[in-house]
């Protein structure tokens, strides 16, 4: 049985999964009330020669009760759903975790995204930022580190998408947008570009690469000594 | 086709005409508050406008402040002469709208060939570091408001222009005051624009 | 009166009418042919993703380029160039003068240019198929900086840059802009001064309240897209750059203009529509619609609500995040009077005396599609499950659950309700039920695949997921093949209503002038209606939903009789 939503590698996807349910619960059953509330009538008054409707017209509280009961089950609804949502949120968008393991920078472009990892000072923005810009490469990051991104975007607005992560985030030209992320499970997974950013939109995919710590470390040295080439 | 009319539908009291008008200017009202308060949030954003601002002519702006306000009197004047459906009148005091209103451009005019010459034109090039670019960004946002106000201008003084051949002729008297409130509204625009543009530096 | 002094030429009479009615069919045709525009266009861009690499039946095939110009203009077509003068334009046209009981609209004239400029729009909108650079191709939001197109603005001719699929696609839309506005003062001003002799507002069908109330909105949210255009105009032609980073300026800047207007548009098309499903629903229940004065309130704080939720289109577009979950309340809360006025419509239903006639039939169709589109709302409007489904195609099946149900079941209804009475004749209800079960359930089986492959992480305007390993598996592939053979057995059965329509235009039995037993004042007078509508001008007594009264011996009261 194929599940609805894909894999989720990261410590807070959980969380926005849960809400997909929670909201997915709502929505079946808001339906299941009004779709039978539409079918019954259609066979219960069916057409019939000579007999009058009901002369009720939805004046007053007391005709209009079902209907405002219908509007305060799904005040209720939505209520529960902005309380059950806003801790999720203001974890992934409005905060940064205390501990900041590992920073990198992804630069979207048409038609690729750029990675920039801090060079062995551990510092980003300084000389020997490496600097990984080419089409169809990976992003390598460790597992089960709070990961900072820096995301920006050269030319136009592009997206950056990792569905396994439930983040998605647009890349602005001229601004910096700061997000993180923690993952867990180590794999190769998809980066896509969400905002149509021109022709070649279609192939602008990376890979994240998650790694364990020495494994990481690992790829970092390599990728030093080869730019020290 | 054979039709008899026996009754109008019941006309409410408001006239068609100034009802119309009013949605108008509503709706004008919406465009030009939406290019304010995108000047508003960047002007906020870039204090270093304030630098940009020194070099519009808060004389020449002025002057144009009291050229405006001049033909609205001389609007009301027409409105006036036309409820009393004297079209000599009329015509009189709308060629003096219009001419204030041509004043308005011609000044407008020495205003943008000055800026232009001193190189504050609309697409002057420049990087976000240099500052220069937040300059340049000033200019386009000082033509794009000038401008469209301008365009409305020149369609208030042709919609004038036509009124005033029509009430030569003695017709279309009630239209005078619609022209009229156009040309109200393009007054009211400029003294918005006014301060924003000349005043605050 | 004298007959001569009203024989008029072909092209005053036809083409450069000042007849309301006449400009409501100029708008409805123009809408029609668009539609098939856009259908077209729908069919080759879904062909391909469901096939790529094959060349497509009666286009060949397309490249990128192509397909995202093709999914560009769907977009602006079936929004701007359907759904608008059809829903807005023709219906308002229609039925604002023949409902409120009066001869034409207040000023005919302006009605003949609002028109005009719409045509214009129309066509600047499909030059840009036949220019060098093709149509636009950077999505109907035009986000700039990729609609401002930095390499245009090194053009030197303006021209040239003048000639391109992006700077035409503005252009068609200020005209368009410009068009509905004159379309909608006319609106406004026709109801507020023009109603029969004791039409009060109360009295009033809910359609005329809800095409005005569209015009308020629209008017009243328009204004910032305007200015939008003008500036990305100028960014393109002119070598500005209010949307450009590198110079200061801001492409978010745009984002909020266009969406500012953009999401009250989408009530804008919805309230007609709305307005067509209760007037329907209240006939063919044979009974009062349920809570007018309650569905009029709701409306009006859905109106209030619609112009500051925009930013939920951009929750993931960098703004402040504490600013989006005001958004995010916002949005939600916009469902509660929407749900209230889709429970008094079933309420109406309840004690009714049901007739399942076509029109009906379209009605309860769009309440059940509807209810689809509005509760995925739910998902989008949260913002942080939104981060995730942002841009998938989610998302496209989430606004397809609403547009086409606003559009084509809003349109169909009030078309199948009212062709009798504006053009004399009768359709082949056969057909129609046809027409009906085919668009309804191939609609379902093209959208709701869609559904789960956004779910799944499939994100929108691709058109070759061939890069995506995770999106390539068989059921992917199977889910797109499916929803695409849906969608053309859905454009295909449309050729039923145009044969039907055809047909009826020329040997459809003669209809008559109160088929339904319908109450309100359109139904009152000659079908077609005379030049004119009403040989005697209406005096209204009372509300227009006074069914089922026990005094009567009809189960039916024209506003209109004299008791």
């Amino acid at each position: 049985m194929k599940q609805i939503l894909p894999e989720n590698i990261s410590t807070y996807g959980g969380e926005v999964d849960s809400l997909f349910f929670t909201i997915t619960l709502f929505v079946v059953l808001a339906f299941a009330i009004s779709i039978a509330a539409l079918i019954i009538p259609l066979f219960r008054y069916r057409y019939k020669e000579g007999r009058k409707s009901s002369r009720v017209r939805g004046i007053g509280m007391k005709q209009m009760r079902w209907v405002f009961a219908g509007m305060l089950v799904m005040a209720l609804c939505d209520f529960y759903m902005l309380y059950a949502e806003h801790s999720t949120w203001v974890k992934m968008e409005e905060t940064l975790p205390e501990q900041e393991d590992f920073h990198v920078v992804i630069t979207g472009r048409q038609w690729n995204w750029i990675f920039t990892y801090p060079g062995p000072d551990n510092k980003l923005y300084t000389a020997d930022d490496v600097i990984v810009n080419r089409m169809n490469s990976s992003l390598h990051v460790p597992a089960g580190k709070n990961i900072i991104i820096d995301i920006k975007a050269i030319d136009v607005i592009h997206s950056v998408f990792f569905k396994n992560i439930r983040l998605k985030q647009d890349a602005i030209p001229g601004r910096t947008i700061t997000r993180w992320f923690n993952v867990t499970k180590p794999g190769k997974y998809e980066i896509a570009c969400a905002e149509i950013c021109g022709v070649l939109h279609s192939k602008m995919r990376s890979y994240l690469v998650v790694q364990e710590e020495d494994e990481f470390n690992r790829f970092l040295s390599e990728l030093y000594a080869e730019k020290q080439k | 086709m054979n039709r008899t009319i026996t009754v109008r539908p019941g006309l409410r009291d408001i006239p068609q005409g100034r009802l119309g008008m009013w949605l108008l200017i509503a709706g004008e009202l919406v465009i030009f508050g939406a290019a304010v308060v995108s000047y508003l949030l960047m002007r906020i954003r870039y204090p270093e406008w304030g630098e940009q601002a020194q070099y519009t002519s808060t004389a020449l702006g002025a002057l144009n402040t009291f050229v405006l306000l001049t033909s609205s009197f001389f609007v009301v004047k027409a409105h006036k002469a036309s409820l009393a459906k004297d079209s000599k009148n009329v015509v009189r005091f709308l060629s003096l709208t219009l001419l204030c209103g041509l004043i308005f451009l011609i000044v407008k005019g020495i205003e943008y060939s000055t800026e232009i010459s001193h190189g504050f034109t609309l697409r002057s090039p420049g990087l976000v570091d240099s500052g220069q670019g937040v300059a340049s960004l000033f200019w386009m946002y000082y033509y794009l408001m000038t401008g469209l106000h301008g365009l409305h201008v020149l369609a208030g003084m042709i919609a004038i222009f036509v009124v005033m051949l029509q009430v030569r002729k003695g017709k279309y008297f009630h239209r005078v005051e619609l022209a009229g409130m156009y040309w109200h509204m393009v007054d009211l625009i400029w003294i918005f624009l006014f301060p924003l543009l000349y005043i605050l530096k | 009166m004298n007959i001569a002094h009203h024989e008029m030429s072909f092209w005053r009479r036809y083409i450069f009418s000042t007849d309301h009615k006449v400009i409501g069919f100029q708008y409805l045709i123009t809408g029609l042919i668009m539609a098939a525009i856009g259908g077209y266009l729908a069919y080759v861009f879904r062909y391909n993703l469901a096939f790529p690499a094959e060349s497509i039946p009666l286009f060949g095939s397309l490249g990128p380029k192509e397909y995202n110009a093709f999914i560009t203009s769907h977009g602006a077509i079936m929004i701007f160039w359907v759904a608008m003068p059809l829903l807005l334009a023709a219906l308002g046209n229609l039925l604002i003068p023949t409902m409120i009981g009066t001869d034409d609209m207040a000023f005919p004239t302006l009605n003949m240019l609002s028109y005009w400029f719409f045509f214009l729009s129309a066509i600047v909108l499909l030059l840009s198929f036949f220019v060098p650079s093709g149509p636009f191709d950077g999505g109907w939001t035009l986000y700039p900086p990729l609609s401002a197109d930095a390499y245009i603005n090194t053009e030197p001719d303006i021209w040239k840059s003048f000639m391109t699929g992006g700077t035409l696609i503005i252009l068609a839309l200020a005209l368009e802009f410009v068009s509905m506005l004159m379309g909608g003062i006319n609106f406004l001003v026709t109801t507020i001064n023009k109603r029969a002799k004791g039409m009060t507002l109360l009295k009033m069908p809910i359609v005329v309240w809800f095409i005005n109330f569209a015009v308020i909105d629209f008017m009243f949210s328009v204004g910032p897209i305007i200015a939008g255009a003008f500036m990305l105009l100028l960014d393109r032609v002119a070598g500005t750059g209010f949307f450009d980073a590198y110079r200061g300026g801001d492409p978010v800047l745009f984002q909020h203009m266009f969406w500012f207007f953009g999401h009250p548009e989408v009530y804008v098309l919805l309230f007609p529509s709305l307005g067509v499903i209760a007037e329907v629903i209240s006939t063919f229940s044979r009974k009062a619609l349920f809570g007018y004065k309650f569905i009029i309130k709701a409306s009006l704080i859905a109106i209030v609500l619609s112009v500051v939720v925009w930013a939920h289109h951009q929750f993931i577009a960098g703004i402040d995040p504490r600013m989006a979950t005001f958004f995010s309340i916002g949005t939600i809360l916009i469902s509660i009077p929407f749900a209230g006025i889709m429970l008094s419509y079933i309420a109406t239903l309840w004690g009714g005396n049901i007739q399942l006639k076509v029109p009906m039939m379209w009605a309860l169709g769009f309440i059940a599609i509807f209810l689809v589109g509005g509760l995925t709302g739910l998902y989008l409007g949260s913002d942080t499950f939104d981060i995730y489904v942002h841009d998938t195609s989610f998302v496209v099946a989430h606004f397809h659950y609403t547009l086409f149900p606003i559009t084509f079941f809003g349109f169909f209804a009030a078309f199948y309700y009212w062709f009798p009475k504006f053009t004399g004749r009768m359709y082949n209800t056969v057909l129609a039920k046809i027409h009906f079960w085919f668009t309804f359930i191939f609609f379902q089986g093209f959208a709701f695949p869609i559904f789960f492959l956004g779910l799944d992480g499939q994100h929108r305007r691709i058109n070759d997921y061939s890069a995506f390993d995770s999106l390539m598996s068989s059921w992917h592939i199977s889910f797109r093949q499916f929803a695409t053979i849906s969608a053309i057995i859905l454009i295909l059965s449309q050729f039923i209503f145009l044969f039907n329509l055809l047909k009826s235009l020329r040997s459809g039995k003669k209809s008559e002038e109160n088929p339904w037993k319908a109450n309100t004042l359109e139904w009152q007078t000659t079908s077609p209606p005379p030049h004119g509508n009403f040989v005697k001008y209406p005096q209204v007594y009372r509300d227009p939903y006074d069914y089922g009264n026990p005094d009567m011996k009809e189960d039916y009261l024209p506003q209109n009789k004299v008791i």
